[in-house]
């Protein structure tokens, strides 16, 4: 078989574009690189790594989930503030994006920051394998820089972690990173509670309090030694992926509740989407005034005391409702409502 | 913070209160807040019975 050795092959009338092979045998077709290992399509391993989905709200200065989907914020004795931020359409700092996370810490410590899990039975592929990480930054950093690494976690076992330090500058940037995964010896990644970290943080051994801000856009994480272009989906298929983890059920009208007894009932709320495990259930709002039960042979609300989750699968969750007063007709029905900014959650995050 | 059991027609959840938030918890070992419960009792806490 006869070779063709070239380093790039373009048309006689360009200065650039065409097809350029690096010296490992890297392809870039017109600029933009080709995977170097796994699939054309579905390669990033992040869910939501455009930020744009976030169902609990668009600011949190808690610790853990609460606002961008799946980026969950650590605070390890810090203050700081984690948001969903717009770009102005059709600006050229990111290309493609309209969001954006901005974590500011006001005051740091040790291990603040940005962590984000990956269920360990999504990346068995990336085991024994190469990974590149990839976003577009800026902002201030920690001040022995902000140290972005992986790890695995088995519910009780770490490996260890691989870790590079980045210096943000005031501007965006796209920033990569090659990581040979961890070893697995010593880990259990069939443990359910099993998962990849991706984390961007203040030092373990920097305690200071010096205040930092981090601006992260198209998080990407691959299998391979290169970047390839942010993979782009619709709102809605990434949506879809993180209610796997988490879903919030916002308004509704006369969801049928059947009357058990004459003063509790039961209905049954089906997810979009199968959920990882069976979901913690959480309500907000105040009952019989944000969420209300109708009673039609009276024609009237009707006071109640409780609301809660008695059993779930991954597919749907029986929620109660207690404490009816004045008391009803066993075997009858209520209408649910939920109104205003009341929600009903259901949390399966790893 | 407490935990307290819930039982409501023979199925039986876990109730965490958490700055007057209520979390009900499924028995399912895959659920991290379940997880979190097992962590505690085996602390050597014991949750509130059920009403």
């Amino acid at each position: 078989m006869s070779k063709i050795k070239v380093n790039r092959l373009e048309n006689t009338s360009t200065a650039n574009g065409g097809i350029d092979i690096d010296t490992s045998g890297h392809v870039q077709v017109d600029g933009l690189q080709m995977p170097t290992a796994g699939a054309l399509s579905n390669r990033n391993l992040i869910i939501n790594g455009a930020m744009q989905v976030a169902q609990r709200g668009t600011s949190q200065t808690g610790a853990g989930y609460g606002s961008i989907d799946r980026f969950s914020l650590s605070l390890s004795g810090a203050t700081a503030t984690m948001s969903q931020e717009s770009f102005t359409l059709g600006q050229t700092d990111v290309p493609g994006a309209d969001k954006y996370l901005k974590l500011d810490v006001s005051t740091g410590n040790n291990n603040s920051g940005i962590f984000y899990k990956i269920e360990a039975q999504n990346v068995y592929h990336v085991i024994n394998n190469t990974v590149t990480l990839s976003y577009y930054a800026k902002g201030t950093s920690p001040t022995n820089g902000l140290k972005v690494g992986i790890m695995w976690y088995d519910g009780s076992n770490p490996s260890t972690r691989v870790t590079e330090s980045v210096t943000l500058t005031n501007s965006w940037v796209k920033y990569t990173h090659t990581f040979t995964v961890p070893s697995i010896s010593g880990i259990t990644l069939t443990n359910s509670a099993a998962f990849l970290e991706v984390s961007m943080t203040q030092d373990n051994g920097d305690t200071g309090t010096a205040a930092y801000e981090v601006n992260l856009a198209q998080v990407q994480l691959e299998v391979g030694s290169k970047a390839t272009p942010f993979e782009h989906e619709s709102y809605g298929q990434t949506l879809a992926k993180c209610q796997k983890y988490f879903y919030r059920k916002l308004a509704f009208n006369a969801q049928p509740v059947w009357l058990y007894s004459d003063t509790a009932g039961s209905t049954q709320i089906h997810f979009p989407t199968e959920m990882r495990a069976n979901p913690t259930f959480s309500y907000s709002g105040t009952l019989a005034t944000d969420i209300n039960i109708y009673y039609g042979p009276s024609a009237a609300y009707r006071s109640f005391s409780g609301l809660g989750g008695s059993a779930a699968s991954r597919q749907s969750a029986r929620i109660d409702v207690t404490g009816i007063s004045p008391a009803v007709t066993a075997g009858y029905s209520l209408g649910l409502y939920v109104f205003n900014n009341a929600y009903l959650d259901f949390d399966a995050e790893l | 913070m407490s935990y307290q059991l819930l039982t409501v027609q023979s199925e039986t959840s876990i109730v965490k209160t958490l700055d007057d938030k209520k979390l009900y918890i499924p028995f399912d070992p895959d659920n991290t807040d379940f997880q979190e419960y097992l962590e505690w009792l085996a602390e050597g806490n014991q949750p509130l019975p059920a009403d």
